[in-house]
């Protein structure tokens, strides 16, 4: 069976202990005016090249950027779109890591690519392929704050517009896959799980015209509140969180076949190496429900709430149960 | 004159830029321990001074020699591995401890430098610990099954660190939950814990802090928390917190924070008087502590007197007029 190992998001930007931090100090010498936008942009090179390098080692068969130049995927997509500011620090979902949130202004718009470039680069520097990765409309709807449109059915509307138009640029510059993170469609302890009809209003608008598989990205807890609803949104598959969200072993078998099922089974927001036998057992329950060649594993979120090595050895961990079941 | 409405603060105040260079220093191994430390205890009367002076009731040794609230605690606790850097925001990075052993307490935490505040003045210092639900949510876990026994493990050390304090003398003693709010599945095991830590702490006013979060879905329910007292961030919020006590009385003390700790702007006398004012209609001065938000460490030195000022004076003049 040809299982697929990829990775979700972001990956940690630390060095391994005792590594040199570039990145972090050349943006404290830029706060210092001792350093240039230029030689932010050469470190995050470098970092971007070090962690698709380091993804391709473990074992990984497509991978992500890492986000290194990202800060968190909202004020990403909000900094880069017409329309927004951002204002002070809020928490992000039940994590202890915060964003500044972002504040609806005016009409959204995208001006100009967002991602297009690094994504470019990351293509050009991987030894494997690389997987866009956008924050869905949903999400960056509800976490910002709407003070232009006044209803969030609209502001999501304007926003699946201008992702589809980044999709579709990344599409024709040879992105195969483009993940949309939706991280607000899940149960997430402290949060009622998303409004899934805004998403179902705009998801056409999203995906219209872009060249690529797309995947729905879920994380932070499980979609089972949604029904088999969700899975007739035009995916080509669903990423499922089945560490912090258990009851997704019972959606899964809502999901059509011929669907990808992204399942993220090892545990990304803990240090503990999830056991072989955890693993395994885990893909044999997805089995029942996927098959082999739909079903991709990964971690069950993006690995940056984790030290760098933990991060690799949660990616090499995976990679051997690959090699396992197959 | 009435009793009631005393000030004090959340707990930590800003390290003055000299400390700051010292502890990067000592990190690069340029000072050593007892250099910093003698800089810390400096810094720790020059704070306890202060807040003598200008009046406040409730007094705290200002934190100067804590890092990360969490991680303070991890590091003097057999159980707990220094854990690698992880991203907080922005270019901000913290160690987050990792749970890879039993937990256990050998040694008293922050009672020595209780007692060196408490000699420096005749107020009440209060004893300030960090709770275990928080510990657990911050901290990696490879240790235990569950995250209930992680707590719980974690409760029972705290509780041996609140009867040292006791025992030297503490008369208030707050454990700090700001982890508490963000995950309302589980408030029962916070409030679980926190029984075990304040279990046989006869005569002490045990408090306890929690940040925003989810309030309104905490509250009342938070009322189950087994301290004394709850301290509360108003000011951040316009004081909208105070629309659920209307429904539900607020029964225990509370900490009403009537500045906002992440905030540049000093708020004046009359704003927070007027805060003050709107609280009375719920609660009676009686059962209220002023303070700010939350722990004043983001702040700069002359931004958190300013802030502690104007505390101090707002809540002298509802006083005088009770």
């Amino acid at each position: 069976m040809a299982l697929t190992l990829t990775t979700v998001g972001a990956y940690p930007k630390p060095p391994p202990e005792g590594g040199e931090f570039r990145l972090r100090k050349t943006l404290q010498a830029l706060d210092r005016g001792e350093a240039t936008a230029e030689d932010v942009a050469a470190a995050e090179d470098e970092l971007t090249r070090e962690i698709l390098a380091e993804q391709a080692a473990a074992g990984v068969d497509l991978a992500t950027d890492g986000q290194v130049r990202w800060d968190d995927p909202l004020t990403r997509f909000a900094s880069g779109l017409e329309g927004f500011s951002l204002s002070g620090l809020i928490r992000y979902f039940d994590n202890n890591t915060y964003f500044r949130r972002p504040v609806v202004k005016g009409p959204v718009r995208r001006a100009e690519p967002i991602v297009l470039d690094e994504f470019r680069f990351a293509a050009e520097n991987s030894p494997v392929p690389v997987k866009a990765v956008l924050c869905g409309p949903l999400t960056l709807a509800s976490l910002s704050e709407d003070e232009h449109y006044g209803d969030v059915a609209a502001l999501a509307k304007d926003l699946a517009a201008a992702l589809n138009q980044e999709a579709t640029d990344l599409a024709a510059a040879g992105a195969t896959v483009i993940q949309f993170d939706e991280p607000s469609l899940a149960a997430v302890p402290g949060q009622p799980p998303g409004d899934l009809g805004i998403l179902e209003a705009v998801a056409q608008g999203l995906v219209d015209g872009v060249d690529a598989t797309t995947i729905l990205a879920t994380y932070f807890g499980d979609v089972a509140a949604h029904g088999p609803r969700l899975f007739e949104l035009p995916f080509g598959g669903f990423g499922l969180d089945f560490v912090a969200g258990p009851a997704n072993f019972d959606a899964v078998a809502n999901v059509p076949a011929g669907r990808i099922v992204q399942a993220g089974i090892a545990d990304a927001r803990n240090t503990k190496i999830d056991t072989v036998e955890q693993l395994r057992g885990t893909i044999e329950r997805l089995n029942r429900h996927v098959d082999p060649d739909h079903l991709w594993i990964a971690p069950s979120c993006g690995l940056e709430f984790l030290p760098r090595e933990a991060a690799r050895m949660k990616l090499e961990r995976l990679a051997e149960v690959k090699e396992i079941v197959r | 004159m009435t009793e009631g409405l005393l000030t004090t603060s959340v707990g930590s105040l800003p390290k003055p830029p000299h400390i700051v260079a010292a502890r990067s220093e000592f990190a690069r191994r340029n000072i050593d321990r007892a250099e910093l430390k003698r800089l810390e205890r400096e810094a720790t009367a020059e704070w306890v001074r202060f807040q003598d002076e200008i009046g406040i009731d409730v007094i705290v040794d200002g934190e100067q020699y804590r890092g990360d609230m969490v991680a303070f605690f991890a590091e003097e606790l057999p159980g707990f591995t220094r854990g690698g850097l992880v991203r907080s925001y922005g270019n901000r990075y913290y160690r987050k401890p990792v749970a890879t052993g039993q937990i256990v307490r050998d040694h008293p935490i922050t009672l020595e430098w209780w007692e060196f505040a408490q000699s420096l003045t005749d107020k009440p210092v209060k004893g300030m610990l960090t709770g275990p639900y928080t510990i657990c949510d911050w901290s990696f876990n490879e240790a235990y099954d569950t995250r209930e026994d992680l707590v719980l493990a974690l409760a029972e050390v705290i509780h041996q660190e609140a009867l040292d304090l006791a025992a030297a003398g503490a008369k208030y003693i707050q454990i700090d939950e700001p982890a508490v709010s963000t995950r309302m599945d589980e408030l029962d095991l916070a409030i679980k814990a926190l029984g075990v830590v304040t279990e046989g702490l006869d005569g002490v006013h045990t408090i306890t802090h929690i940040c925003y979060g989810d309030f309104h879905n905490a509250y009342p329910k938070m009322l189950e928390l087994p301290v004394d007292q709850i301290d509360l961030e108003m000011a951040n919020s316009n004081y909208d917190l105070l629309d659920a006590f209307r429904d539900s009385p607020f029964t225990k003390f509370i900490g009403l924070g009537v500045a906002d700790s992440h905030s540049h702007r000093i708020e004046s006398v009359d704003e927070i008087e007027a805060g003050i004012r709107r609280a009375l209609e719920l609660i009676p001065a009686e059962r209220m502590f002023v303070d700010p938000d939350c722990g004043l460490k983001t702040r700069t030195v002359d931004e958190a007197k300013e802030k502690l000022r104007a505390i101090v004076e707002a809540a002298g003049k509802v006083r005088a007029s009770l």
